[in-house]
C-alpha cells in the first residue's frame, strides 16, 4: 500500500500571490484545479522556477520545520505592532507575506549556490535543515548523509579531500603516477560540513581552498568540484569549538543563520513525528526537487533578470561608505581608514581615542570596527537579488536589501560594543543581538540618506554621470568648465564640515573624477 | 449501506486504512469522521461498485484511490451534496476510465464540480447531465478531459471559451459536435461560428436565451457582486466594471456571464469603446435596429459597448445587464 500523500502534498496555490499582475489568460485545464491531485505523466505542468523554489519554502515551513519564526516582516499598509515588557520591545504582526530567515536563507543559498552557516544550540535542527536542502538538490537522503562531513579535532585533509592509492605510493616513479581516491562529497551539489569550528586549523586551511577556489589539491593532483551550495553547521558562531576558525574561512561564509528557539505550543506536531514515525527530509515532494539544471538557470535568471534600481544603489553605497572612515588611522587621504589602523596592529582603543571632534553618537562609523569589503557587497547584492526573485519580483526593493543585509553583515561588520551607541540604554540589546543592529544600523543610514535628501540632490552623483556619459567630442574648454565645477565643489563640500564617512567617499570619488579629466585634458592638449 | 464488496475490500487493508485516518486527524484537527464514513458508505461505494461490475480485478485498486480521495475531499470539507452527485450520478458512467486510472479520473470530475461551484451564475446541474449523457462516447482520460471543459463553458464558464474551442481539435468529430451540444452539422462548421460569433452557439434555444440578454450581478446585500450601482467601461474581453472600491472584469457570451477580479489600474485602462447605433426608448433599448425589452427607467441609463456585447448600467439597478452587439 503506498503511502497516504497528505504530508508530501506542495501548495497548489500561487504561493505569491503578491506578484504583478500578468496580461489576463484564462487557461482552460484550470477547470482540474482543486483539492484532489489530478497531475498524471504528460499533463504535468512544471512551475517556473521562481515559483518552484516558493513551493519548496512552503513545504519546509508548512511541514518541515516545525516552529517557524517570522522574522523576516513585510507589509502592505499599516501593519499592527504592540509594545511589550517592560523593555517595550515591538511585536509586530506584519501585514504582507513574511518569512523565516532559518528556512528562507538557506533557500537562498540553495538558489545561488552560496555558503551558508546555521548557528545554535544543539539539537534545534541545524543539520536537519542542511539535510533538507541537500535532499532538494535531488541526492537521497542517505548519499547526503553519507556525504556529510563531521568535524572533529583529528580530521585530517586525507579525511577531508581524498588519500593517494597505497599501492601507487609504493610504485610510483614520479607524482603523476599516484592516483588520488576523491573523497566523494566533493563531487555534490551541497555541500554539508557539520561543526566546522571543531576542525583543526591545517584542515580548515585545504577547506577553505576548497570553498574559496572549488577544488581540492592532494600531491599536485586537483579535484575540479561541480558548483554546489555550502551548508555549514557551528553550535556558536564564536568559533567556541574546539579550534578557532581561520578568518579567511569565515569570510568565505556569505550569510549566517540563527536557528532561534522551539516553540512548545507546538509539541503536538512533535508528538505526531515521534508516532507516526515522520522524517520530513524522507518525505520531501518530487515536485521541488531541483535538478542541477534549474539550478544553473535559476543562477542565471537570479544574476540577469532582477536588476537593482539606481536610487536603491545609491542608498547602498551611502549606507556602505558610513564604516571605512578612520581619520586618525592615516597621513594621507587614502589611508585614513580602519584598515590601515587594522593592519597596523596599533591598539583599537588608543586610534580610537584620538579620533576627537565628530558627534561619536551621530556617526554611524562610530559603531564599527572595521568596514564593508567588495566581497561582502557583492554577496550583499546577490542576496538582495535572490530574495527579490523569491519575492516574484524582477527589481530589488529597499525592504529586500534591509531584509538581507543583517544576516549577510552578521560576522563581517564587526560592532565596536564601547561606542557610545551602544552606551545608551535603549540600545543595550544590540549589544547582543547582532541582527537587530545591523537591520538598525541600515535604517539610520537610510533616515539620514533621507535627511540630506540625497534622492533629490545628489551633485557628485550628477556628476559622475556627466563623466560616465563619456568624454568623445569634449574640448579642452568643457574639460576646463568641468575641472573647475568638480574643484567648485570640493570646497563646498569640505567648507566648515567634519568629515564624515560618506563625504570622505565623495572626496575620493571627486578626485577621481578630477584625475580623469586631468588625463583627458592631456591628450587633448597632445592632440592639438 | 456500504456494500458487501466494498466492505470486504476495506477489511482486507484494514490496518492501512485506520492509519490513514489517524494521521489524517493529526493532521487536520477538524476532520469531521462521520462525515468520512457516510461519504463513503453511499459516494465511495458507488464508484467501487461501478469498477467492480465493469472490471472486477479493478476493484482493489479502485477502492484505495476512492478511500484516499475521500480522506482529502473530507479534509478539505468538500463531501457536500455536488461531491456525492459526482461520485454517484457521474462517475459510474465512467468506470472503464475509473478501472484504468481511478485517482485521476475521479479527481478531474470532482475538482471540476468544485471549481465550477465557486463561480456565481454558472449551471453545474447542467454540466453534471452533460458529462453522463457524453460518457458512453468517451473513451480516454483525455476525451473527458476536453468533454469536461467544453461543457464547463456551456454551462457558464465564459472564460473558458476559447480554451475549449481549441481543445475540441483533439475530438473526433462527433464527439466534438456532441459535446457542444450540436444534433447535426459539421465540426469545422460549428467551430468557425463559434469563433465568429461569442454569442452565436449550436443550440438554438440557448441563442434565443441569449438574446434577450443577460443580467449579471446585484447587490452584496441580497448575495450580490456590487455594492454600489456599478460602472462599467469597454475592456478586450468584455468589461472593466466599477462597484464601490471593487473592480472586476465582465466577461459574458452566449452561455452566461462572468465576473472576475480586477484592479484599479486595469479599469483605469479601458479599451476604445465600440461605435453603435443604440436608441433608448421607452421601456426598450434598439441595438442597431434591434428592439429588446429594458426595465430600467431611461434617466442615468449607461450603455457602454465593446468588440461583442453592449453593458448597460443605470444608478437604479446593481445589476449589469449584457446584450449581444450584432
Amino acid at each position: 500500500m503506498p503511502p497516504f500523500n497528505l504530508f508530501q502534498r506542495i501548495s497548489k496555490a500561487p504561493t505569491n500571490p503578491t506578484a504583478p499582475p500578468k496580461p489576463r489568460q484564462f487557461d482552460v485545464a484550470d477547470l482540474y484545479q482543486g483539492p484532489l491531485n489530478v497531475a498524471h505523466g504528460e499533463d504535468a505542468t512544471a512551475a517556473p522556477l521562481d515559483e518552484k523554489l516558493r513551493q519548496a519554502y512552503f513545504w519546509i515551513v508548512n511541514n518541515a520545520i516545525i516552529s517557524p519564526h517570522y522574522d523576516i516582516e513585510y507589509n502592505r499598509g499599516p501593519a499592527q505592532s504592540y509594545a511589550v515588557g517592560d523593555s517595550k520591545r515591538a511585536l509586530n504582526l506584519p501585514s504582507a507575506q513574511s518569512y523565516s530567515s532559518f528556512v528562507l536563507l538557506p533557500l537562498l543559498t540553495f538558489a545561488t549556490r552560496r555558503k551558508c552557516l546555521f548557528v545554535g544550540g544543539p539539537g534545534r535542527g541545524k543539520t536537519a535543515s542542511a539535510i533538507l536542502m541537500g535532499v532538494l538538490s535531488g541526492a537521497s537522503v542517505k548519499q547526503v548523509k553519507r556525504a556529510m562531513q563531521h568535524g572533529h579535532p583529528q580530521m585530517t585533509v586525507a579525511d577531508l579531500l581524498g588519500n593517494p592509492l597505497p599501492a601507487d605510493l609504493v610504485n610510483a616513479q614520479n607524482m603523476d603516477d599516484i592516483r588520488i581516491a576523491w573523497r566523494a562529497w566533493l563531487g555534490m551539489r551541497v555541500k554539508i560540513i557539520d561543526e566546522y569550528n571543531r576542525i583543526p586549523p591545517r584542515t580548515q586551511s585545504a577547506l577553505l581552498t576548497l570553498m574559496g577556489d572549488n577544488y581540492a589539491e592532494v600531491l599536485n593532483h586537483i579535484y575540479e568540484c561541480p558548483d554546489a551550495a555550502w551548508y555549514l553547521t557551528a553550535n556558536d558562531d564564536q568559533g567556541g569549538g574546539t579550534y578557532e576558525v581561520i578568518e579567511a574561512l569565515r569570510d568565505r561564509i556569505d550569510v549566517i543563520v540563527q536557528a532561534l528557539a522551539f516553540n512548545p505550543r507546538f509539541l503536538g506536531e512533535l508528538l505526531m513525528r515521534i508516532e507516526e514515525n515522520l522524517k520530513p527530509e524522507e518525505l520531501v515532494p518530487a515536485e521541488i526537487i531541483f535538478t542541477p539544471e534549474e539550478v544553473d538557470r535559476m543562477v542565471e535568471q537570479i544574476r540577469a533578470v532582477v536588476v537593482v534600481p539606481p536610487p536603491l544603489r545609491r542608498r547602498l553605497e551611502f549606507f556602505t561608505s558610513q564604516f571605512e572612515l578612520l581619520e586618525t588611522a592615516g597621513g594621507q587621504f587614502e589611508y585614513m581608514t580602519k584598515d590601515t589602523a587594522r593592519l597596523s596592529g596599533f591598539d583599537w582603543d588608543q586610534v580610537v581615542a584620538a579620533d576627537s571632534g565628530r558627534d561619536r553618537l551621530k556617526d554611524l562609523g562610530c559603531q564599527t570596527r572595521n568596514g564593508i569589503s567588495v566581497r561582502n557587497l557583492m554577496t550583499l547584492l546577490m542576496y538582495a537579488k535572490a530574495l527579490a526573485y523569491f519575492r516574484g519580483n524582477g527589481e530589488i526593493e529597499l525592504d529586500d536589501m534591509r531584509q538581507v543585509l543583517p544576516f549577510v553583515l552578521h560576522d563581517k561588520l564587526q560592532p565596536d560594543l564601547d561606542a557610545p551607541f551602544f552606551g545608551l540604554p535603549e540600545n543595550a540589546a544590540y549589544r547582543t543581538d547582532r541582527i537587530s543592529w545591523l537591520r538598525r544600523l541600515f535604517d539610520l543610514s537610510n533616515a539620514d540618506y533621507d535627511r540630506l535628501d540625497l534622492d533629490q540632490h545628489d551633485p557628485v552623483g550628477e556628476l559622475a554621470a556627466q563623466f560616465e556619459a563619456g568624454l568623445d567630442d569634449l574640448s579642452e574648454r568643457d574639460v576646463l568648465a568641468r575641472l573647475n565645477k568638480i574643484e567648485r565643489h570640493v570646497s563646498e563640500q569640505i567648507k566648515g564640515r567634519k568629515l564624515y564617512g560618506h563625504l570622505y567617499d565623495d572626496l575620493l570619488k571627486l578626485k577621481y573624477l578630477h584625475q580623469r579629466y586631468t588625463n583627458y585634458l592631456v591628450w587633448v592638449r597632445s592632440q592639438s | 449501506m456500504i456494500s458487501a464488496l466494498f466492505a470486504s475490500l476495506l477489511a482486507s487493508g484494514r490496518p492501512g486504512f485506520n492509519r490513514r485516518v489517524a494521521e489524517a486527524r493529526r493532521r487536520y484537527p477538524g476532520f469531521d469522521t462521520a462525515a468520512f464514513g457516510s461519504f463513503l458508505s453511499t459516494a465511495a461505494d458507488a464508484v467501487v461498485s461501478a469498477v467492480a461490475a465493469h472490471a472486477p480485478d479493478r476493484a482493489g485498486p479502485a477502492a484505495l484511490a476512492v478511500f484516499d480521495l475521500a480522506l482529502e475531499l473530507t479534509a478539505h470539507k468538500h463531501t457536500g451534496t455536488l461531491a456525492r452527485q459526482v461520485w454517484t450520478d457521474v462517475a459510474p458512467h465512467y468506470a472503464s476510465l475509473l478501472a484504468q486510472q481511478p485517482a485521476v479520473t475521479l479527481g478531474m470530475l470532482t475538482n471540476a464540480v468544485l471549481h465550477m461551484q465557486k463561480v456565481r451564475g454558472v449551471r453545474v446541474a447542467e454540466w453534471l447531465d452533460w458529462m453522463a449523457q457524453l460518457a458512453p462516447q468517451t473513451g480516454t482520460l483525455q476525451q473527458l478531459s476536453v468533454c469536461g471543459q467544453i461543457c464547463a463553458w456551456r454551462a457558464g464558464m465564459v472564460h473558458f471559451r476559447q480554451g475549449a474551442i481549441a481543445a475540441a481539435e483533439q475530438l473526433p468529430e462527433a464527439l466534438a459536435l456532441a459535446a457542444f451540444g450540436a444534433i447535426e452539422g459539421e465540426w469545422p462548421v460549428v467551430r468557425d461560428a463559434l469563433l465568429r460569433d461569442p454569442w452565436w452557439t449550436p443550440e438554438a434555444a440557448v441563442r434565443k436565451r441569449a438574446a434577450a440578454g443577460i443580467e449579471v450581478g446585484s447587490f452584496t446585500g441580497f448575495g450580490g457582486g456590487f455594492s454600489e450601482p456599478p460602472e462599467v467601461r469597454p475592456a478586450q474581453q468584455g468589461f472593466w466594471v466599477r462597484s464601490g472600491e471593487r473592480h472586476a472584469l465582465l466577461m459574458a457570451d452566449a452561455c452566461g456571464a462572468v465576473l472576475h477580479p480586477a484592479s484599479a489600474d486595469e479599469y483605469a485602462h479601458p479599451q476604445p469603446a465600440v461605435n453603435a447605433t443604440v436608441i433608448i426608448e421607452a421601456g426598450c433599448v434598439v441595438l442597431n435596429g434591434r428592439r429588446t425589452p429594458l426595465d430600467l427607467p431611461a434617466e442615468g441609463l449607461k450603455v457602454v459597448c465593446s468588440t461583442y456585447a453592449v453593458a448597460l448600467t443605470s444608478p437604479y439597478s446593481h445589476a449589469i445587464r449584457v446584450l449581444p452587439l450584432r
